[in-house]
């Protein structure tokens, strides 16, 4: 359990970091207004992401096995537009960590 | 009166010829429009400034990586390196300067046939594609019409990018709801062509069973999976041919590339071949720099004018639902290029360049249209597909461009070439008509359009059901080899896909 970061950094990762990412880093700024988190929301391929400082990352699940470790918090999603899904699975996630 | 043209002309030099003054424009319009507070209004719109001026450094670094590339490439087999008399950087800077202009027009263009045509229910928001497209439009133009003025250019370029953007979605909605079992979101790709090839040919060829053969029940090797990042697959491949063709090459060509280095051959090409990855990094991350800034403002706009529609979106979107058919599709498609260019060396012909980014998209996309249709052994052919349109379609394409932006060639997806060997070959039929023929093909692609669009909205309107539903069905009963469980799958959400456990979510 730790404070949370302020604002919280995350990450959007997609394979080229700027088509399916940018969109769900669309998604991931109306969730975390609606939860109230404070976030700076960025979006980056896999490889740019390995090397960035984030708290969360959310992305497909395909990619998320080579990110490992890179950040506090990894979400994986499979619907880039579905805002309740994305709040239904960063919920619990944030949670566990004493963020939410 | 000569003072006022004096300050036009030069506005019109020194601001709207230069593409990182007006993407930087189109992303302040963006920002504002988004009503963005000061702060973010002027970090926007420099991040946006600043990524245009990487994504040419990027294209530098890139075209000089693949000059030697093709020189020692060439020199191994005994080929004369492909010429060419502008590179994609030049054109940028001249013509192809018009790019912005024509992307902002055409979105107003696409928005409003949306608005008219309810058939029309997708807003085309892949922005880097919107980019890419928009310049392979311009050069196709230039290349026929050689002396075209800019407002022609800007024009007609809007109007048939703005085509593409409203058709393309459409003409692969019935498979893209196959694939990802829903109707939330369209596909807004230019490997639509191979996804069309995939799922209808594998579907003609009747190769399997999307249940049977499922790709996702098949396991690979985890240690293939580094393949998956791009910037570590183009370098290992490109790494790995450059290394042999300076085995094979011919040493004064070698050391003329080498431009005086001190280096030893190998290091040297070793060197080379990272650069090349670098420079496709180095332009990645431009136009991921401006396209922050400017998506989210076109996503903002088409909602509010046009609440109720759907976006189209990148076709990773499509990947989740088969993690295993992307990597199939891809592997395959990498196999069957890397095959195909040793044949057209050894016959001597165009030296192709493999592109990684390509054949990762556009295979993935081949594997996972096809594995919704006929399974793995879709998902292979989808594969196969792909890998050989890229190398005909570098091959027939490089020498298309040769006086505006032959790199065209090397970083295209299928629609690239679709597309612009269609506008190129309408062009050359007309050009005989002189200065209107632009007029004509323009005119052309908006009435084939307009007619399209006019005639799905009349047969929703005679069934009583939603445009994208009656898409839907009359495509998927039209193909008359059409297993019956197809026609239920599109027309309702339910597929077989749908139900397919997806790793994607598995890793939690």
């Amino acid at each position: 359990m730790s404070e949370r970061p302020d604002p919280l950094k995350v990450l959007a990762v997609c394979g080229l970091g700027m088509g399916t990412s940018l969109i769900l880093r669309m998604t991931a700024e109306s969730v975390l207004t609606r939860l109230g988190i404070a976030a700076q929301v960025d979006n980056t391929d896999l490889s740019t992401a390995r090397s960035t400082e984030a708290d969360v990352i959310v992305g497909q699940g395909m990619h998320m096995t080579e990110l490992e470790g890179a950040a506090t918090v990894i979400v994986t999603v499979d619907d880039f537009v579905d805002e309740s899904a994305l709040e239904a699975r960063l919920r619990p996630a944030l949670a566990e960590v004493g963020w939410l | 009166m000569q003072l006022l043209q004096d300050i036009l002309t030069g506005i019109a030099n020194n601001v709207f010829s230069q593409v990182p003054i007006l993407i930087g424009l189109i992303a302040l319009a963006g920002l504002l429009l988004q009503r963005k507070p000061f702060e973010t209004v002027v970090a926007g719109t420099v991040r946006a400034i600043v990524g245009v001026v990487i994504l040419t450094l990027g294209v530098d670094i890139f075209t000089g990586g693949l000059v030697s590339f093709q020189a020692i490439v060439s020199s191994a087999f005994g080929l004369e390196p492909p010429t060419a008399t502008s590179t994609l950087n030049d054109f940028l800077a001249g013509t192809g300067s018009a790019v912005p202009m024509i992307i902002a027009l055409g979105f107003a263009v696409h928005l409003v046939l949306v608005r008219i045509f309810p058939a029309a229910r997708y807003v085309y928001l892949t922005g880097h594609l919107m980019f890419w497209m928009s310049i392979v439009i311009a050069a196709s133009l230039v290349e026929v019409f050689t002396d075209i003025p800019r407002t022609t250019l800007i024009v007609a370029g809007a109007v048939i990018i703005a085509c593409y953007w409203t058709l393309q979605p459409l003409w692969i909605a019935p498979l893209m709801r196959r694939v990802v079992g829903h109707d939330q979101f369209g596909l807004g790709h230019t490997s639509s062509t191979v996804a069309l090839m995939a799922g209808y040919g594998s579907r003609a060829l009747r190769l399997g069973d999307p249940v049977k053969h499922d790709s996702e029940k098949l396991k690979l090797p985890r240690q293939i999976s580094f393949f998956k990042d791009i910037n570590v697959s183009t370098a290992v491949i490109i790494t790995v041919i450059m290394l042999v063709a300076i085995a094979f090459a011919d040493s004064g060509i070698v050391q003329e590339q080498m431009a005086g280095s001190d280096l030893l051959p190998w290091a040297w090409g070793l060197t080379q071949a990272l650069r090349f990855a670098a420079g496709i990094a180095i332009l990645l991350f431009g136009v991921r720099m401006f396209l922050a800034e400017i998506v989210p403002a076109f996503k903002g706009i088409s909602d509010k004018v046009l609440p109720g529609t759907k976006p189209a979106l990148d076709i990773p979107v499509a990947f989740p639902k088969a993690p295993t058919a992307v990597m199939i599709g891809f592997l395959s498609s990498t196999v069957v290029f890397l095959v195909v260019m040793a044949v057209f060396a050894t016959a001597g012909w165009f030296v192709l360049v493999p592109p990684m980014i390509m054949l990762f998209f556009g295979g993935g996309a081949g594997g996972v249209f096809g594995n919704a249709v006929a399974g793995w052994r879709g998902a292979v052919f989808g594969g196969v597909v792909n890998g050989v349109l890229l190398a005909v379609g570098q091959w027939i394409t490089w020498g298309l461009y040769g006086d505006t932006a032959p790199e065209l060639g090397t970083l295209a997806d299928p629609d690239w070439f679709a597309v612009g060997w269609l506008l190129i070959g309408a062009a050359h039929l007309l050009a005989p008509l002189g200065g209107v023929a632009v007029w004509v093909v323009t005119g052309a692609v908006l009435v084939v359009t307009v007619a399209v669009l006019a005639l799905l909205g009349r047969r929703a309107a005679r069934t009583g059901t939603s445009p994208a539903t009656t898409a839907a069905t009359t495509s998927a009963t039209a193909s008359p080899t059409a297993p019956a469980s197809s026609t239920t799958a599109s027309s309702t959400t339910v597929s077989p896909t749908a139900t397919t456990p997806t790793t994607g979510g598995t890793h939690e």
